[in-house]
């Protein structure tokens, strides 16, 4: 028991390197809430292009379902390096500019704008499902009335539909954002020190876990918070339906 | 006498195989009450929404205040017909994110271009009309059934329409709560507004419409004074409809 504890409860070791892990969460932090905007904002674009009316726009339509499709069906890890490979190789070869291929944004270091991108690229598409399962549950009678009252397509979909959605799919879309934060560990591939990769320097260093024990104890102060949050986001939706509340 | 401001001819509209509408002849005078009655599936509602073209038929004309609206198998002028025909639905369909004013005031503003001010000046004085000056701040979820059939009816007036269509407008209220939304609508009959409204209301059509339409299968089987066709029908169809429904 007393090796157990040792290996995964070593304070001296945690204290030691505790700064160095903070670090490396500051990391996952400024990724979860970048991506996760992003996420947020780009997923929303790619909905609303699936819901374009009439046949002159299928082949937008017929694009984002590729796009979506295609997106969730390949592993973060691998559309990390197609970012990180991809856009640093363009860039060498002159293809596009260096400050694109080999992005150093405001002062951050460019793996963290390839994981960034990379997180927008895949979560978006996940975000596009949940908006889309929003947007079919607005009951057809709210566009219905909107378009007697001679608003355009357009105009039905941003001012009714989509705000009833988007409150409809709010902890969905939490649940997304929690996944989200424990897959930005995957950039850690392409060399940015975040709280895994700091966990695991230090274990290389010592032959000892706490640091990574640490680690996981950050990750659950953010994501079991929301998880609760969540919960009582739902609940509360539940109570409104009972009451029989749209 | 000018041009009718509705003018259907032949109409027909289809789901697939189901024949919903089989040819529809009807044009309503400007200032007319129109109350259309029949069994359930008999096509009434359709025929409702395809005035607007929230269906699309399937064949036929359709002439709204003189501008062709439906031809040639195609909607035309779409933004003038939803502009000059205003609807209230069954199922109410407020905006349930947005206030009683802001109901009424959305479609005045991103629709017609009015000013947020001059609109919401307008919302008021409807909200007023139908008789819920002090509601105009709650949302729908804080509204009865009723309440909210009568904001429905003051955001379609607020467009200013030419003719206003009803789709079973009482059907979805509870009993206490048909009255108030059947005055508003006998008041806005007074007051010249051109209405067609599918209804179960036999008493309503009886006092308020200028005419009743008695529709089964798809096509209209007579039509006339709300007298005549409630109270001495020549059809059999209509006969057996009105046993049916005044015997409950």
């Amino acid at each position: 028991m007393d090796a157990f504890f040792q290996t995964y409860f070593d304070f001296t070791i945690i204290e030691d390197n505790f700064g160095y892990v903070l670090e490396g969460f500051w990391w996952t932090i400024r990724l979860s809430i970048l991506g996760g905007i992003l996420s947020l904002l780009w997923g929303l674009v790619l909905a609303v292009l699936r819901q374009l009316p009439g046949k002159a726009f299928a082949p937008v339509r017929w694009l984002t379902v590729a796009y979506i499709d295609g997106l969730r069906g390949i592993p973060l890890l691998l559309v990390i390096f197609l970012i990180y490979g991809g856009l640093g190789a363009l860039a060498s070869e002159g293809v596009i500019p260096e400050a694109i291929g080999i992005p150093r944004w405001f002062g951050l270091p460019s793996p963290f704008w390839y994981g960034t991108i990379a997180i927008t690229l895949t979560y978006g598409a996940y975000m596009a499902e949940v908006y889309r399962a929003g947007i079919e549950a607005v009951p057809s009678g709210q566009t219905e009335a909107a378009r007697s009252l001679g608003m355009s397509h357009g105009q039905s979909m941003r001012f009714i539909i989509v705000p009833q959605a988007v409150r409809k799919v709010i902890p969905p879309l939490l649940n997304d954002f929690i996944a989200l934060m424990k897959d930005t560990s995957l950039v850690s591939v392409i060399g940015l020190v975040e709280t895994v990769q700091a966990g695991r320097d230090v274990y290389s260093e010592t032959f000892n876990a706490s640091a990574l024990t640490l680690g996981a104890v950050l990750f659950l102060l953010v994501t079991i918070p929301l998880a609760r949050f969540v919960d009582w986001m739902i609940n509360r939706q539940n109570l409104k339906v009972q009451r029989g509340v749209p | 006498m000018s041009e009718p401001i509705i003018q259907i001819g032949d109409l027909k509209k289809s789901f697939g195989e189901l024949d919903v509408l089989t040819g529809i002849d009807l044009e309503i005078e400007k200032g007319e009450v129109v109350c259309v009655i029949g069994p359930s599936g008999s096509g009434k509602s359709t025929l409702l929404r395809c005035i607007n073209l929230l269906e699309e038929p399937s064949g036929g004309t359709i002439r709204v205040a003189g501008t062709q609206v439906f031809g040639d198998g195609k909607p035309q002028n779409l933004d003038q017909l939803r502009r000059e025909v205003g609807m209230v639905f069954q199922q109410f369909n407020l905006f349930p994110h947005l206030s009683a004013t802001e109901n009424v005031s959305l479609a005045q503003v991103k629709v017609l271009g009015r000013s947020r001010g001059e609109a919401d000046r307008k919302s008021r004085e409807l909200l007023g009309r139908v008789g819920l000056d002090e509601k105009a701040d709650e949302f729908p979820d804080r509204l009865s059934g009723g309440q909210q059939q009568r904001v429905a009816i003051a955001r379609a007036l607020a467009m200013d329409p030419e003719v206003m269509l009803f789709d079973e407008v009482t059907s979805a209220l509870d009993p206490e709560l048909v009255q108030g939304v059947l005055d508003v609508m006998r008041e806005l009959a007074d007051s010249g507004m051109t209405m067609i409204s599918v209804t179960h209301e036999m008493g309503f059509a009886r006092e308020v419409s200028d005419r009743t339409i008695f529709m089964d299968g798809g096509v209209i089987v007579e039509q006339g004074p709300p007298a005549e066709v409630l109270d001495a029908p020549r059809h059999e169809r209509t006969r057996k409809f009105l046993g049916l429904v005044l015997a409950s």
